[in-house]
């Protein structure tokens, strides 16, 4: 496994339980930390989808190149119900095949497929009073921004939406101006934080308000610190997701990596990939370098989950050429005559779907459709064709995208 | 500072036209010694003032002109001769030495000049001036766009402006009304009903790069050309320009092309210049003035004079109460205001002698200038008790808050050319939503017009991120993209996405 972010891990996992001897190399850890903690599979197509499965269908008609069109939209179902069993804390929760609405920070109700039982109470369709709580000593988020988007937001038809703000001043290191997400959140893993937190809350919202905290509630003991606050203020509670780095989306990091680790993988961190060995379209080996030197690691089989530009698998050098950075696999940009960036921020940005085309198998291939190496598998961002943060799809590709591709390996050998 | 009192309209924001978008070069006068003498001697003499007036503004950096293997080796004796004849202090250090002082320098560079060049922060230089002059009495009306000037005979009494902000017309009665619309002069001229001030806009580009990769500023001892000079300026350098006459002051628009066409041009004075992160680009437009009643010629705006030019419309067409300056530098911008001031106490009959050359602006008496610690020691002071707003250029929380009680309704770019904000390397990334957040809490901003402006933030970065995205800014756009759109869904903010 090249790569220690959402798809790197997943596959890792898979693989693992399937009684495969895995070694997880990579640069750094993956984005998980940044990301909300959500699982997206597809928010908007282009418009807000309720639906993901039916609309996983139309889409990939429309755009073969899709990565969903590889991956299979049942391969997305079967995936996300294995990968919830596989970080039971994260309590992943979601309503069949609709998606759920939760408030972004910013008070847009955003679509998710899965969502910590933490995040889900906020689901936006069915309307609801609530109240955004600030943290003073958290400037990366804002209640009353969120409140007063939240009563102008785009609702389904006859959900209605109260919403008002306060602030509390409860802190972990008082007297302290700026404290960070992770500091709110480790001290609230300690019980007489909890309980100065939960006092603090009290009072401000009525009966049948909803409390919209930033996610910061806990980290390791973030399910006990949810109940424990909701019970003690006698009041639904529900966080929203903040921006790097995201203390929901390290939660998620941490148990992962975690199940990896139990199912027998190992993890080498602060190595770069710089290369492959192997003949007859086969890698037999994936050279890696640390400080030190450069060595090989035999693989019999090898994902590639760098992750796309973000991330570093994809890079642009000032000439405007692509590079794959590992294995120099061919990358598929813009097609001829599109323009690659628009000048519109908010538009689609064709240059920012490149990546590594692959094959039914989840193969990288080469501009005549055939793998590049029969054993190299390739999942998550780095796969071509998607620009997942404006779909809302990046959990969802990297996830079923890596259980596939350990499906994949699993059946080969 | 003579006793005036006075009202300066701004169409935006101080610092929105050409003074916000140019090199960053507070001139030594070497660039013009053989092509433009007179410009060399003004500079020289102008950079050394602005340097004691202005110290806050200015980096004392030192400049060097140095020939590359690219250059021309015969120009470098004219170089010298010019210098001495237009009185801009130089003098030549062996090629080892500038290497020495500069590692990352063409290596291949055969000889090299020290001259007195500086970086000046064009919005610092800007509110020190706009301060003194209110606290001298001035008032300064922003976002106030002139769209008339009012003419009873042979007499301008005044301008109309449009208010943007209120959305409401604005009469304004003077005994004097000085043009200084820069690469825009000519309009205003219009107005007034003096034709043929015409003012060729000479776009040129400049891309910041991350990092200083030079500590003095340098110059190419060439004739002035494209992409010769690299200026280290407050934590990045900038490397420009080019000039091309374009069709409108208005056009900000970048051309691939010379973006590709800069890179190269890094890489003659700095090997390597490629791998390192670009981080914004934009472009000017120069005000180079040519009178169509002078019938002065010539379409090739790089050989056009960087002088400053008055334009005095008594005599040139019988209109009094009315004088044009544009034209200049930004180096020489003391120089234009004490010479249309005197033009017009002549004209008033009202002989009272300027002290701008002597009086330092507020925040810089101590004539202690800028340094690349200063924000950083100034915000290590406060640093236990404020919240940072934008990590990139350590904007406190505190500052932001001051700024939008004193001016209320500022955009987040009118915050930018104050404060810094979104100029670091992220680009606005983590800055914005929180400067939405805090304007918006503080009521500065209602919901809707929030939404808008952290929009509109994003779209006005974009638009000097786009054509230089590569390497690492590439990278952090794609992160910013999964913060905004990914994590936030600002896309579907209830308001209409800004053009
Ligand atoms: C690419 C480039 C690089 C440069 N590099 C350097 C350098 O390194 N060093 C140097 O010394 N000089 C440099 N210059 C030159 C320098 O930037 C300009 O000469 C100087 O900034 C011009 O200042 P100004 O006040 O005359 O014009 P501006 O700064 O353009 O001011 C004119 C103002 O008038 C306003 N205005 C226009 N019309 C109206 C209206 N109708 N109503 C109200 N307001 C109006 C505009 O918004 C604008 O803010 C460079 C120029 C360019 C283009
Ligand atoms: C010496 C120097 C150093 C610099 N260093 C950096 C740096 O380190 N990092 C960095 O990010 N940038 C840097 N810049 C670039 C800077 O951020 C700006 O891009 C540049 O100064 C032009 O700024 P602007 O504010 O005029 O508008 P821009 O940033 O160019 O963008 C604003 C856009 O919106 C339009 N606009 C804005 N307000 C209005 C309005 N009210 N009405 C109509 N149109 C409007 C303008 O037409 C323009 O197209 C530097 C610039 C200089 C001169």
């Amino acid at each position: 496994m090249i790569g220690a972010g959402l798809a790197g891990l997943v596959a890792g996992v898979r693989l693992a339980e399937g009684g495969m001897r895995v070694t997880l190399v990579a640069k750094g850890v993956g984005s998980l930390n940044l990301s909300p903690g959500v699982i997206d599979v597809l928010g908007y197509a282009p418009g807000r989808v309720d639906a993901p499965r039916e609309a996983i269908g139309r889409l990939v008609a429309e755009r073969p190149d899709h990565p969903y069109a590889r991956i299979g939209a049942d391969a997305v179902e079967e995936a996300l119900a294995w990968f919830t069993g596989r970080v039971p804390q994260m309590r992943y929760r979601g309503d069949g095949p609709r998606n759920l609405l939760l408030p972004s920070a910013v008070g847009v109700p955003r679509p998710t497929a899965l969502a910590p039982a933490s995040m889900a109470g906020a689901d936006l369709r069915g309307g609801g009073r609530f109240v955004a709580v600030g943290l003073s000593g958290l400037k990366d988020f804002y209640p009353r921004l969120l409140a007063d988007n939240l009563t102008r937001a785009d609702l389904p038809e006859g959900a209605t939406v109260t919403a008002r703000h306060a602030e509390i001043s409860a802190s972990p290191r008082p007297g302290r101006a700026d404290v960070a997400g992770q500091v709110y959140a480790r001290a609230l893993d300690d019980p007489p934080f909890r309980a100065e937190f939960a006092a603090a809350l009290r009072g401000l919202a009525e009966p049948g308000e909803t409390i919209l905290l930033p996610a910061v509630l806990g980290t390791a003991r973030a399910g006990e610190v949810f109940d424990e606050l909701q019970e003690r203020v006698g009041l639904a509670i529900a966080e929203v997701p903040t921006v790097p780095p995201s203390v929901a989306g390290m939660r998620l990091n941490t148990e992962l990596a975690g199940a990896f680790a139990r199912a027998g993988g190992r993890v080498v961190l602060g190595v770069e990939a710089v290369g492959a060995t192997g003949a007859d379209g086969r890698i037999s080996g994936i050279l890696i370098r640390d400080a030190a030197r450069t060595r090989e690691l035999p693989a019999d089989a090898v994902v590639l989950a760098t992750g796309g530009f973000s991330a570093g698998g994809i890079e642009l050098d000032s000439h405007g050429a692509l590079r794959e950075v590992v294995l120099d696999l061919p990358v598929s940009g813009p097609p001829e005559g599109v323009p690659p960036l628009s000048e519109r921020h908010l538009d689609h940005q064709p240059l920012m779907a490149s990546g590594v085309a692959v094959d039914g198998m989840l193969r990288p291939v080469g501009p005549g459709g055939e793998p590049v190496w029969d054993n190299l598998y390739a999942a998550g961002t780095i796969v071509a064709g998607a620009e997942p943060w404006r779909e809302k799809s990046g959990e969802g590709i990297a996830i079923a995208g890596a259980y596939r591709a350990a499906g994949a390996i699993l059946e080969e050998t | 500072m003579r006793g005036y009192r006075t009202i300066l309209v701004e169409r935006v924001d101080l610092g929105q036209g050409t003074t916000g978008r140019f090199h960053g070069l507070l001139h030594s006068g070497g660039r013009y010694v053989v092509s433009d003498e007179r410009s060399a001697t003004e500079c020289a003499e102008e950079s050394a003032i602005v340097k004691r007036i202005a110290a806050e503004a200015v980096e004392d950096t030192g400049g060097l002109f140095v020939t590359t293997p690219a250059d021309d080796p015969g120009y470098a004796d004219r170089f010298l001769a010019g210098c001495l004849k237009t009185g801009v202090p130089v003098q030549e250090i062996p090629a080892a030495e500038a290497l020495r002082r500069e590692p990352r320098l063409n290596p291949g560079i055969s000889r090299a000049f020290e001259v007195q060049d500086g970086a000046v922060d064009a919005w610092k230089l800007l509110w020190g001036n706009a301060r003194s002059a209110e606290e001298h009495g001035a008032r300064i009306l922003s976002y106030h766009w002139v769209t008339e000037v009012i003419r009873e005979g042979d007499r301008v009494l005044g301008v109309m402006a449009r208010d943007n902000r209120a959305q409401e017309m604005v009469r304004i009665e003077a005994a004097f009304v000085i043009n200084a619309g820069g690469v825009w002069a000519g309009e205003i001229a219009d107005m007034a009903d003096c034709p043929g001030v015409t003012v060729v806009p000479g776009k040129g580009i400049m891309i910041a790069m991350n990092h200083r990769l030079v500590r003095t500023v340098v110059n190419r001892c060439e004739h002035p050309g494209d992409g010769d000079i690299l200026v280290p300026i407050r934590t990045v350098c900038v490397i420009g320009t080019t000039d091309v006459k374009a069709d409108s002051p208005d056009d900000y628009s970048i051309d691939r092309a010379e973006v590709q066409q800069m890179l190269d041009a890094g890489e003659v004075i700095v090997p390597g210049f490629r791998q390192a992160r670009a981080l914004h680009a934009w472009t000017g437009a120069r005000p180079l003035f040519k009178d169509e009643r002078a019938g002065e010629g010539g379409e090739d705006t790089r050989h056009m004079s960087r002088g400053l030019a008055l334009v005095d419309h008594l005599r040139r067409d019988g209109v009094s109460g009315f004088l044009t300056i544009t034209g200049g530098k930004l180096t020489t911008y003391r120089l234009m205001a004490e010479t249309v001031v005197d033009a017009m106490v002549e004209q008033m009959g009202d002989a009272r002698p300027c002290t701008t050359a002597d009086e330092p602006l507020p925040g810089s008496e101590d004539g202690r200038h800028y340094w690349l610690g200063s924000r950083l020691a100034a915000q290590e002071e406060a640093m236990a008790d404020d919240q940072l707003v934008c990590e990139c250029e350590l904007l406190p929380r505190r500052k932001l808050i001051e700024a939008a009680r004193r001016r209320p309704g500022m955009t987040l770019d009118d915050v930018r050319r104050a404060l810094r904000l979104g100029m670091g390397p992220c680009q606005g990334g983590f800055c914005t939503y929180r400067a939405t957040g805090i304007l918006h809490g503080l009521g500065d901003a209602e919901t809707e017009r929030a939404d808008e402006l952290l929009l509109t933030f994003l779209q006005h970065r974009w638009l000097g991120l786009e054509p230089i995205l590569y390497g690492d800014q590439m990278r952090q756009a794609c992160l910013d993209d999964w913060i905004f759109q990914g994590t936030l869904d600002v896309e579907h903010l209830p308001v209409a996405v800004p053009a």
